[in-house]
């Protein structure tokens, strides 16, 4: 029930976004220098930032490049966890050793930091698009190890399943194997993985672009949102600057709660 | 005798783990654009020398660069900051008081909340979910958007941001951990013995959850190392966060391998250490 509750909010929240994006007569990086933090009109809904770009745009097009963005991220991290941990659990012993010594690598170090330190490494002259695009890849490539770990754990206890056994028996190939019985066996398994990997990246872009590593201006994003809140002039001149905030939470909450009714189930 | 091959064998292999991490970070970092670029080289009375420093930093190769390094280590010279100039050593010595005093205070505090609200509604059978919102509204807050709420509340510090956020994280754990003690056969009996609650607290629930205590307090101190960036960085806290996200910025190669190192380090350290604790549990 609460599942489908959040589904529906979240739903209702992507179509308004979309309907804002599309129909408004402003682009998210239009600058109406005449109309700079203007209040709350009917041509702004909720008021204009400080270059006098709609806030309602540009808020609903951070939410959507967030979550288009995580969810393709998340979809390219849980699709490599899926091969390294399937590699791994269908492997000799050294080479599985091997790949999980990999994925704990990256696990020594702390994701945000580990994130940074990437992100910070990437081209200086890319475009916004580009940095956005970087962004996400950078957390596709990184957030995979502990999926694979859990998919490893997973698909070594199919492994030893008395149907594999029998399959194998039976002259079926590994490659057929895991096509056949293991990946859709795993499925329960990856869902939540990748379900738990969306509102994470999410979390993670707005952290990153809090300190000025995220997605550069004028594409709009959480995290450049949140820079705002530091300026304290700001938020005496208008509450709706508190706006990307509210929704940044709403959304997490949503999806947390989708995702833990989906892992339950 | 097993009990020391197994501690050598997981320290041989955090060992392992630290010289990938700076293996993977002096690579990284060489190969990223702007990191053979020197300001000095816009002034002209530097330029000719930086050019030349440059191309010879840019001659060597990486294992090259990686031999210097450990070199250097091993005689505990993490090298020069690019930024500031002065001995890695110098800068990040006094930074790991700082980090480490906010890092236990807040993981303390943290844990403190979690457990205190975790224990009783464990207990209880109905309004757990309720207790359970405040959590789960911290855990959907970005830290950075945490800390500037507590800048702009003028309430609180680095140490509450640390410490709500690391409560939010393990009270479901510990929830869950607790929830199946309170009906365990034992401490049932215990109860109908008339056992004060402290008791059972302290000789019953904790020392039976007390393994999964110890792989959760290293769970913490990843997710606290992870926050000590954004919190450092927002609330203006001079410790290793607040530097590794200038080495960061600045491409300052010597400060982020020390810092990484540092990291991986801590976090090795306490897996290893919750890993011989959980079994020396198992063999008692």
């Amino acid at each position: 029930m609460r599942k489908r509750v959040a589904a529906g909010i979240l739903l209702a929240l992507i179509v308004a976004s979309l309907l804002t994006v599309w129909t408004s007569k402003y682009g998210y990086a239009y600058q109406d220098r005449e109309a700079a933090m203007a209040p709350a009109t009917a041509q702004h809904w909720t008021g204009t930032d400080t270059l006098g770009r709609d806030r309602t745009v540009r808020v609903a097009a951070a939410l959507l490049i967030g979550l288009t963005g995580a969810a393709a991220a998340a979809a390219i991290t849980t699709a490599i966890a899926a091969a390294v941990g399937l590699l791994a659990a269908f492997s000799p012993a050294p080479v599985a050793s091997v790949l999980m010594f990999v994925s704990d690598v990256f696990l020594s170090l702390p994701w945000l930091f580990l994130l940074m330190m990437a992100r910070s490494l990437m081209p200086l002259t890319a475009s916004p698009m580009q940095m956005a695009l970087i962004t996400f890849l950078v957390l596709a490539a990184l957030g995979w190890p502990d999926c694979a770990r859990a998919i490893y754990s997973g698909a070594r206890e199919l492994r030893s399943a008395e149907w594999m056994i029998q399959g194998r028996a039976s002259g079926l190939r590994t490659g057929q194997l895991v096509r056949l019985h293991v990946v859709p066996h795993l499925r329960p398994l990856l869902l939540p993985q990748f379900l738990i990997c969306v509102p994470a990246f999410i979390v993670a872009e707005a952290n990153l672009g809090a300190l000025g590593l995220g997605i550069g201006e004028p594409v709009p994003s959480w995290g450049a949102m949140l820079m705002e809140l530091d300026n304290s002039a700001l938020l005496a001149q208008s509450h709706w600057v508190y706006l990307p905030i509210v929704l940044l939470v709403l959304v997490l909450l949503l999806l947390e709660t989708f995702t833990i009714e989906e892992s339950h189930a | 005798m097993n009990r020391a091959k197994g501690f050598l064998r997981r320290a041989g292999r955090t060992l392992l783990l630290m010289l990938f991490v700076a293996a993977g970070t002096i690579l990284l970092v060489r190969f990223a654009p702007g990191f053979f670029a020197d300001e000095r080289e816009m002034d002209a009375k530097y330029a000719t020398s930086a050019r030349n420093e440059l191309q010879a930093a840019g001659a060597q190769t990486l294992s090259q660069i990686a031999v210097r390094e450990v070199k250097g280590w091993a005689h505990g010279d993490f090298g020069e900051s690019r930024q500031y100039e002065v001995p890695v050593t110098e800068l990040i010595v006094p930074r790991i008081q700082v980090s480490a005093w906010l890092l236990l205070r807040g993981i303390f505090y943290g844990w403190l909340l979690a457990l205190c609200t975790a224990l009783p509604v464990s207990a209880v059978r109905r309004g757990a979910a309720l207790w359970g919102i405040p959590f789960t509204l911290l855990l959907a807050t970005p830290t950075a958007a945490l800390a500037t709420a507590c800048i702009l509340a003028e309430t609180g510090g680095p140490v509450l941001v640390l410490a709500l956020l690391i409560a939010a994280r393990e009270f479901k754990f510990l929830l869950n951990a607790l929830r199946g003690t309170w009906s365990a056969p034992h401490l049932l009996q215990g109860r109908a013995q008339g056992l004060p609650l402290s008791a059972l607290i302290r000789v019953h629930i904790l020392p039976g959850v007390a393994p999964q205590l110890y792989a959760l307090a290293t769970l913490s101190l990843v997710t606290a190392l992870g926050a000590l960036v954004p919190i450092e960085v927002i609330f203006n806290v001079p410790g290793l966060g607040q530097l590794a996200w200038s080495a960061v910025i600045n491409r300052d190669l010597p400060v982020l391998v020390a810092v990484s190192l540092l990291m991986a380090c801590a976090i090795g350290v306490a897996g290893m250490l919750s890993g011989q604790k959980q079994t020396l549990e198992a063999a008692a």
